[in-house]
């Protein structure tokens, strides 16, 4: 009997506390109504990806292992998109115009600022990042940042 | 106890004095005073010029002394934490491109360094269009109306797209009756009946963000645009149709008149001809141009004629002779002959009444010449008194009593005359000394003499 109770004392609440990140969402959404993404933001995804489709040389069809990694699963749409603002800031370069870094800053920065999420991110998983330099991969990230958004407002709609 | 109360009050009281709280009021009122004098308003104005943006300042109290007063912008920046602004006279702006567009700004007042007053505010909840241009006012005389279009720059931008709109309108002579038309479009129609005709007016626009998600003032007012309304076109064409229709309107009352005028006396003869009465018809066929005429089958009015007797036999002799003689012309010319001296003044009846007679084959001397007759008259009164020849004069219808030889040759039985009718009936009195018995010459199919043609030839 005195076995069976410490197994349920010292056992149970460390697996909850363990299973609880995986089930519940890290981040909340301010910009649920979709102004602020209307708005701002999709203008400034859509400048980008204009004008890197005007420059845009050949992609690779698959996507960078980076990238898979993150996904905007069900309930991790707000850390999905808090890890892809952060990404953002890596793509703003010197040899850029200067508005398409104010347009990444814009994207990163105001997806940041309508997120309030507890950073989960820790040293390890930013040094593992490298520097994305290719266009290719900017290219896919916004797109992904950009379902992500209307995934978030199409769930907002229906609730 | 005493002197440890007093000691403790002592020490309130220079704590009070020494603090300088609000029991100061000359204190007091300088802080309030300090506060008001930099109240600040601002507006944004996003892609005023390319992608850049400006935000504008100004003080509330326009007295204030701004001499070393600056204003600075911190949050909701791109890559910076804080901007400041530029002066121009008494007006501080920016233009930048960085700002972030969304969460909240602050704006701080700073003297030398130091914040004097801050304000916190949104760029997207402040932003103030720019004016509406080229507005034209454009008349549509199909519609009758008139279109009103401007411009404005807004719809090239990518931010700041949805407008509202503010039209006012007003005539010219009518100082600030405006009157407003809210629209989201960049057109307008402005109905020709609810504007005064040949009328001046004058129009401007101005501009508001929607609401949606930016916000803010209304844009200054488009320049003035001008224009006539025109006069009524109606008033043109209706005096040609006014005077058409007068017309129309008299003319068929005319003829409404006319009809019902002359409706007994012309229209319903021909429309609706009576039949002849045959009393009626005989009086007018008799009837002679001469007014002192008395035409009439009454046996009272030839009182005053002087009757002669018919020699019977002679008559019958000359009849039986003219039914013999087939050449209408011969009889014409003997008839002529006979007649033609002796028909004027009164001893023409006595001849005449030689003539008629004798074509009576012996019957009563007052008789109708059988066969030969289709129209009857009735017997003379044997009586001697002259007719009254004024009457008839020379030259007038002659008025035969008795029996008148008819063209035709019937056999129909004719009526017996008594002694005591008499029948006056007139010749034409076309041909002076051709009485109607100049019809004896002509051939036996003229020598009936109906009613009807009678009628018809009167």
């Amino acid at each position: 009997m005195f076995h069976v109770s410490f197994r349920y004392i010292f056992g149970i609440p460390p697996l909850i506390l363990v299973l609880l990140p995986v089930t519940s969402s890290d981040c909340d959404i301010e910009g649920k109504d979709g102004r602020e993404y209307q708005h701002v933001l999709m203008i400034s995804i859509n400048d980008l990806l204009d004008t890197m489709i005007k420059n845009r040389t050949n992609c690779p069809n698959n996507e960078p292992k980076v990238l898979k990694k993150h996904a905007c699963d069900d309930n991790k749409e707000g850390m999905f998109l808090y890890r892809a603002a952060r990404k953002l800031k890596q793509f703003v370069k010197v040899n850029n115009s200067e508005d398409f870094n104010l347009h990444l800053s814009r994207v990163s920065q105001g997806t940041l600022q309508l997120l309030n999420c507890t950073p989960k991110e820790d040293n390890k998983s930013v040094k593992e990042q490298r520097k994305q330099k290719s266009l290719c991969s900017l290219g896919i990230l916004l797109q992904k940042i950009k379902t992500c958004w209307n995934k978030i407002l199409r769930g907002s709609k229906e609730h | 106890m005493t002197i440890l109360g007093t000691a403790f009050g002592m020490v309130f009281y220079l704590l009070q004095a020494v603090s300088g709280e609000s029991g100061y009021a000359q204190n007091g009122e300088f802080e309030d005073a300090e506060l008001d004098d930099y109240s600040f308003s601002c507006y944004s104005q996003l892609e005023v010029d390319g992608t850049q943006h400006l935000l504008t300042c100004a003080f509330d109290d326009p007295d204030v002394n701004s001499t070393n007063l600056e204003f600075e912008i911190c949050g909701a920046l791109l890559n910076v934490k804080c901007l400041t602004f530029d002066k121009l006279q008494e007006m501080y702006f920016i233009k930048t491109k960085k700002f972030l567009l969304i969460g909240d700004s602050e704006i701080h007042v700073k003297l030398g360094g130091k914040n004097i007053t801050s304000k916190k505010l949104n760029i997207v909840e402040i932003v103030k269009p720019e004016a509406p241009f080229d507005i034209r006012v454009i008349y549509r005389k199909g519609a009758n109306d008139f279109l009103v279009t401007f411009n404005t720059s807004h719809s090239q931008k990518k931010y700041v797209k949805e407008l509202m709109h503010e039209v006012a309108y007003r005539q010219e002579k009518n100082e600030n009756d405006w009157m407003h038309v809210n629209l989201s479009s960049t057109k307008l129609t402005l109905l020709q009946r609810k504007l005064q005709p040949d009328a001046m007016y004058e129009i401007k626009v101005r501009s508001i963000p929607n609401a949606n998600y930016f916000q803010g003032f209304w844009s200054e007012w488009s320049p003035t645009f001008h224009f006539r309304t025109p006069e009524i076109t109606g008033g043109k064409m209706d005096p040609v149709l006014l005077t058409i229709s007068i017309l129309s309107f008299f003319s068929v009352a005319l003829m409404v008149i006319l009809a019902c005028a002359l409706w007994k006396k012309r229209i319903k003869p021909i429309v609706w001809p009576s039949l002849p009465d045959h009393k009626k018809t005989l009086e007018q066929l008799c009837k002679k141009p001469k007014k002192n005429l008395n035409v009439s089958f009454n046996p009272e009015s030839f009182l005053d004629c002087q009757i002669h007797k018919v020699d019977g036999i002679q008559a019958r002799d000359e009849a039986e002779s003219f039914l013999q003689d087939t050449s209408p012309s011969q009889l014409d010319e003997s008839e002529k002959r006979r007649l033609g001296g002796g028909m004027q003044g009164p001893t023409w009846p006595s001849e005449h009444a030689a003539i008629t007679p004798k074509a009576f084959r012996g019957d009563s001397p007052f008789g109708c010449l059988a066969g030969s007759i289709s129209m009857c008259e009735a017997l003379v009164q044997p009586s001697s008194r002259s007719p009254d020849c004024g009457e008839s004069g020379k030259n007038g219808p002659h008025v035969y009593q008795g029996l008148l030889l008819g063209p035709g040759t019937t056999n129909s039985t004719v009526p017996t005359p008594s002694p005591f009718q008499s029948g006056i009936l007139t010749l034409n009195p076309t041909a002076q000394g051709q009485p109607v018995l100049t019809s004896l010459g002509s051939s036996q199919e003229e020598a009936y003499v109906t009613m009807s043609s009678f009628y018809q030839n009167q």
